[in-house]
């Protein structure tokens, strides 16, 4: 089993090649402003790393949202256009998701993306990352209200939010995530589309 | 000779576009996912809209010009890809596809210029013959250009304002046109008479355009004309606007011919699919002895098939990318 994880929602391209569950070849790296540049290349050399050739592969997992909308379009697409020329299928998954699995603690997950002027992009996951409450697009405050009946939350993000809860960094565990999702068959390539948990100004002010 | 066949994208707008082309010259197949529908709802392209339905889109425009080429990736020669100019968001997801694509079949990337695109349009056409001026008349351009050959570039003039389509677009806005205005102002003129009397943009030494003050005239005598209670007779001015806006484009293209003693015009861009600019520019080469090259309707709005015959006559020259290739939301014509 030969699996492909991408994730680009955020400043950092996380990507790994999973081979009967051993991470082959992986990186960790923050792009500013270089994604749309660097991405396809690093996922390249990941293949060149693992000494195989996309034809090898048997799934890809890529996480579609939320977070840096231009980021996750870079990522699906690339994960898309693999898909659709290997016809096989896409597991796509959330990078909330992702952040809770990779977290090893006994409490309850709060994982956190800074979405700015007070809203998150949040979700809450128990200690088995069961979902307690959605991934949102959500106010801050609202969340912490929402989560203040649980005792025991540990907060993930890589984001300098100011909260007063235990905190965690996020550094994915990218076997993990891929184990996680073994059972997974997929979808189409073709129905792979980001989650953006928040519509366009645009449509907001048309009122769509 | 062994045939070239590109397979060419664009995504650099509203249009998600896939095409084959075989030698430059004959479009195999097309599919365009078009997002006018969408974008009407707020009067013009909304640029997360657009890179929102670019991913939706992408891999089944692909799909569906292999299928209607009956043809698959193995069988053509290259892929060509618009970096630049355009909507950034847009213009990437195109890329990355590209990209992706030219990784998993080996196959050489070409990387093309939107307005060398649209001007390599008339190849579909007929075949370029050197030296000519090419006029492009687009969204967001409005430019002479001299080519001596084959991406042999010399930029004359252009607009130092609002780029011809952008104009007509807004001017079409304030006359309570649906978007996108330009076809729909284009029409409502040939129902009326230029009666009304508007300024001369720009009439100097140059080969530059400009549309602004245009534009502005427009714009004032609808909301002057609207504040004295007088009904404004919205076909005559349009046929104002399009007289005015044609003339201007046909003379500096005119005297370009004249000054640089060449007897080969192109017209490119959207624009080119206004009918008072056709007349106007099939009457002056007429007059003048130039040869003309109009390409049809479809070919003149953002397709595909544009970048693929640009990006054969790229190939042939050698011109290639790595993986690196970036989109760019502006860069000059090369
Ligand atoms: N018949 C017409 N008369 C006037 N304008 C027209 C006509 N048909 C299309 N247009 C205008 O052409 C423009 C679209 O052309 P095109 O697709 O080439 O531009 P673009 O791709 O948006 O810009 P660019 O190619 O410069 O990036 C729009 O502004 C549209 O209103
Ligand atoms: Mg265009």
């Amino acid at each position: 089993m030969k699996t492909l994880y991408i994730d680009t929602s955020s400043d950092y391209l996380y990507s790994g090649i999973v081979i009967n569950d051993k991470l082959v070849s992986s990186i960790k790296k923050k792009y500013e402003k270089d994604l749309s540049k660097e991405a396809l290349p690093q996922v390249i050399e990941l293949f060149n790393k693992a000494n195989i050739i996309p034809k090898d592969l048997d799934k890809i997992i890529v996480v579609n949202g939320p977070g840096s909308f231009t980021g996750i379009r870079i990522g699906i697409t690339i994960a898309k256009t693999i898909a659709w020329a290997l016809n096989i299928n896409i597991t796509p998954i959330s990078g909330l998701t992702a952040m809770a699995i990779s977290c090893n603690t006994n409490t309850y997950k709060m994982p956190l993306i800074d979405a700015r002027r007070g809203y998150v992009y949040g979700a809450i996951y128990d200690k088995d990352n069961n979902e307690v409450i959605e991934d949102s697009h959500i106010n801050l405050q609202n969340l912490l209200n929402k989560s203040k009946d649980l005792d025991n939350v540990t907060v993930i993000t890589n984001n300098d939010i100011d909260i007063n809860l235990k905190k965690e960094n996020y550094n994915p565990d990218i076997l993990k995530i891929v184990n996680y999702f073994e059972k997974s068959d997929g979808v189409n390539p073709h129905l792979v589309n980001p989650i953006y948990l928040k519509k366009t100004e645009a449509e907001e002010k048309a009122g769509l | 000779m062994k045939d070239i066949y590109i397979l060419g994208i664009e995504s650099s707008c509203d249009e998600t576009s896939c095409s084959i082309v075989k030698n430059g010259r004959e479009e195999l197949s097309t599919s365009t996912s078009s997002q006018i529908d969408i974008h009407e709802n707020f009067g013009g392209v909304v640029p997360e809209i657009a890179s929102r339905e670019h991913v939706k889109n992408i891999t089944l425009v692909i799909e569906d010009c292999l299928k209607k080429a009956n043809m698959k990736i193995d069988d053509v020669t290259a892929i060509s890809i618009t970096y630049g100019p355009g909507l950034i968001g847009s213009l990437l997801v195109g890329m990355q596809a590209a990209k992706t694509l030219s990784y998993i079949y080996n196959k050489p990337l070409v990387p093309v210029h939107h307005i060398a695109g649209h001007i390599y349009a008339n190849s579909l056409v007929e075949e370029l013959k050197f030296p000519l001026i090419a006029l492009v008349v687009s969204g967001g351009h409005t430019e002479l250009i001299k080519m001596k050959d084959h991406f042999n570039f010399e930029k004359l003039g252009g607009t130092l304002d609002d780029a011809i389509g952008e104009c007509y677009d807004k001017v079409a806005r304030v006359m309570g046109l649906p978007y996108p205005g330009g076809p729909k102002l284009d029409k409502l003129s040939k129902e009326g008479k230029p009666t009304y009397k508007l300024p001369i943009p720009l009439n100097d030494d140059s080969y530059n355009f400009s549309f602004s003050g245009l534009k502005s005239a427009v714009i004032n005598l609808n909301h002057n004309e609207e504040q004295k209670g007088k009904e404004i007779n919205k076909a005559d001015l349009a046929a104002s606007f399009q007289k005015v806006a044609v003339t201007s484009i046909v003379s500096k293209t005119k005297k370009a011919l004249k000054d640089y003693n060449i007897n080969n015009l192109i017209v490119a861009g959207g624009v080119a699919a206004n009918s008072g600019l056709r007349e106007a520019l099939i009457d002056m080469c007429k007059e003048n002895n130039i040869h003309l090259s109009i390409p049809p309707l479809k070919y003149c709005t953002d397709n595909a098939a544009m970048i693929a015959a640009a990006g054969y006559y790229a190939y042939k020259l050698g011109r290639r990318a790595d993986y690196h290739l970036n989109s760019l939301s502006t860069t000059s014509l090369q």
